[in-house]
């Protein structure tokens, strides 16, 4: 029963090829279709990103480089953690909204409803990828290319099973409880402070209160892209702690999502 | 083959005061819902290739049983048992994304329902064509009229030749012409023997479109059976509704008047004249419950007279409730009836026969009575027992004796 359940989870993508195909370019492209920058804004987003972080600890707080990173920026420094994040944040954030936006149609047409939470948690990772995608480039031309980038998809595909596990639980969730919409939303921005993105984890004195944050995954996640982009070396315990991590809440988000998804249509 | 049963069908919603009790009551354990009870009891099958009608007041529970069957709620109790593809319009566009073209909803909801990846493209002409959106349908669907909507999603759901098609109300936004284009696809949809199973508040569509019917009434099966029948019968359920009540009340013992007690009434004051009896029959003199629309039907009545002298004109009417009549009867209108001067003891038979009854539906009285020479006074009246027209096909309250002809010229 168990194992049907999940097996069912893992294969809706590809036994539903056609509907996730669709609904995933659907949801993409809403986003530039009403906007007359259309899909510049997707380079464009980043780019003000980065210019305007540069601004703010370069050049008003005057942070230059990082303790271990040698010759590397502070801003590059960050941008390797935060654009990463920021898929996470973005899929995490819209997540509580994601069944109640779809209401009508899960309550007049049946279709597999699991489809939704990996739609939702695809695009905000397609979109951000890009956004990497253009940082690492930038960073290749600088010198950074080494042959350990080849374990980024992979940490990235973790990280994205991470988050497709907790957008399923909180979107089920939110059907029944919406006030979760607020405390995501809260949520998430403590998480971001919790997690050294925009300060490096060397800054915290205390040595047990640097191990305390290795119960944050994202705090490994992060910390993975930063050796592999740009130091081309990796730590073990980061993966000891994201593999397991990711795979219990992507099998664990997927069971108590298909377990409950026969009462959406009673409550929407 | 498609085939579609419900067995012992319940479906209850729970009622929460505030949404927290919902959370309450699952950690605390403690019931804090009230049951509200949408559908109970429902037992049917769709004989393989038949299309079945739902009908019934708003809130007897129709869009939720299409729901059940559609598979988007759960039954509290019971089982549904479908076998084949189905394709449903329970709300308008229900799968349409407003910011997209018509043709790029077109692969979305065909994917929804579905559709094998090649089939699509072959089906888009087919679509575009039967929904008449022309140039509209790569136009945002947002800027639609709720028409073309229904029209859009009307082509795909039939488009994507399902074995089962649920359509719930979808007809009555279209023009008329789209209409009769829809009930043309649905009249296929049947000749192919598929399945359809179809809720609608117009009588017409599903008198033409469904084989039985269901009519809903407060969550239970009011009547199943031949949708001519049944249809038939609810319409005139609605149309006594507002003077259901009074009927019972004005008139509580015309249909079991013992002679006892007409007998006891007349002792008590001084009459006229007593009606014995009044009766209702085919013009062959049998007893009949239910009338034939345009049958001739047989008005008998007995007048026992209980003064010396009476004049007076005799009347029959039908009668909706007491206060309604449908039609009347009068001699006064017959010049040729020889009406004379009845004495004490004479006992008159009167008998009328009504030709073509032009009732189409409903139930009615017949009501008897003595007037006086003025044929404004009453003496005395009575009411027959409750009579029924029998179900037959069309729409409207009556209906006419009619002949057609047919001429073609060339």
């Amino acid at each position: 029963m168990l194992l049907t359940i999940l097996r069912e989870w893992m294969l809706t993508p590809f036994a539903n090829y056609r509907l996730f195909h669709n609904f995933s370019r659907q949801d993409f492209l809403v986003q530039f279709t009403a906007s007359i920058g259309g899909f510049l804004w997707l380079i464009l987003t980043p780019v003000i990103h980065i210019i305007i972080y540069s601004f703010v600890f370069s050049y008003i707080f005057q942070i230059r480089s990082v303790e271990g990173f040698g010759e590397t920026t502070f801003v590059v420094f960050m941008m390797v953690g935060y654009l990463p994040w920021f898929a996470f944040a973005d899929s995490i954030s819209k997540s509580t909204g994601l069944l109640l936006e779809k209401a009508p149609l899960i309550t007049k047409v049946k279709f597999p409803v699991q489809i939704i939470p990996y739609v939702g948690t695809v695009i905000p990772y397609l979109t951000h990828a890009i956004g990497f995608g253009i940082l690492l480039l930038y960073l290749a031309t600088q010198g950074y290319l080494n042959w350990m980038w080849i374990y980024l998809p992979f940490i990235f595909f973790f990280q994205f099973l991470f988050a497709l596990g907790l957008v399923s639980i909180l979107s089920a969730l939110s059907v029944f409880l919406r006030d979760l919409q607020q405390l995501v939303a809260l949520g998430v921005t403590v998480w971001f402070f919790l997690t050294p993105i925009i300060y490096p984890i060397t800054m915290l004195q205390n040595e047990d209160v640097r191990n305390l944050f290795l119960l944050n995954p994202m705090h490994s996640f992060v910390s993975l892209y930063r050796e592999i982009v740009l130091q081309g070396q990796v730590h073990f315990i980061y993966l000891q702690i994201i593999i397991p991590v990711s795979l219990i809440t992507y099998f664990f988000g997927g069971w108590l999502f298909m377990k409950i998804k026969q009462a959406f249509g009673d409550v929407l | 083959m498609p085939h579609v049963s419900v067995q012992n069908l319940n479906k209850d919603f729970k009622i929460y005061e505030r949404p927290q009790d919902r959370l309450f009551e699952i950690i605390l354990r403690r019931q804090r819902h009230q049951l509200y009870h949408v559908l109970s009891d429902i037992s049917f099958a769709v004989p393989d290739g038949k299309s079945l009608g739902i009908i019934g007041d708003n809130g007897a529970g129709k869009s939720t049983l299409l729901k059940l069957l559609v598979g988007t709620l759960q039954p509290t109790s019971g089982e549904i048992s479908i076998e084949g593809q189905v394709a449903a319009l329970l709300e308008l566009g229900a799968g349409f994304h407003p910011e997209f073209t018509g043709r790029k909803n077109i692969y979305l909801n065909a994917a929804l329902l579905g559709v094998p990846d090649d089939n699509i493209a072959e089906l888009e002409k087919d679509i575009i064509a039967f929904s008449e959106l022309d140039y509209f349908i790569d136009r945002p669907v947002k800027t639609y009229s709720s028409g073309m909507y229904v029209r859009l999603a009307f082509s795909i759901a039939t488009m994507v030749r399902p074995d089962i098609l649920v359509i719930d109300e979808a007809l009555s936004v279209g023009d008329m012409a789209f209409q009769k284009k829809c009930v043309q696809r649905m009249n296929e949809f049947r000749q192919q023997q598929k399945t359809m199973i179809f809720c609608s508040h117009s009588m017409f569509h599903v008198q033409e479109l469904c084989d039985i019917a269901i009519w809903l009434d407060k969550g239970k099966i009011r009547e199943i059976g031949d949708s001519d029948k049944v249809v038939g019968h609810y319409e005139d359920f609605c149309n006594n509704k507002k003077t259901y009540n009074s009927i019972r009340e004005d008139i509580p013992t015309e249909r079991d008047t013992s002679q006892e007690a007409s007998k006891a009434n007349a002792s008590d004051d001084i009459q006229d004249c007593k009606i014995n009896s009044i009766a209702v029959k085919s013009p062959d003199g049998s007893d009949i419950a239910t009338v034939k629309p345009l049958s001739d039907v047989l008005l008998e009545m007995e007048v026992e007279v209980l003064v010396d002298t009476m004049e007076g004109h005799f009347g029959f009417a039908f009668m909706k409730s007491a206060e309604e009549p449908i039609a009347s009867f009068l001699t006064t209108n017959a010049d040729e009836i020889e009406l004379g001067v009845f004495a004490k003891g004479d006992i008159v038979k009167v008998s009328l026969v009504v030709e073509k009854v032009a009732m189409r539906v409903g139930e009615f009285y017949v009501l008897g009575g003595l007037a006086d020479k003025s044929g404004l006074l009453w003496y005395e009246t009575k009411f027959s027992k409750l009579l029924a027209m029998e179900a037959n096909k069309g729409v409207g309250p009556i209906i006419m004796k009619c002949d057609w002809q047919l001429d073609k010229k060339g």
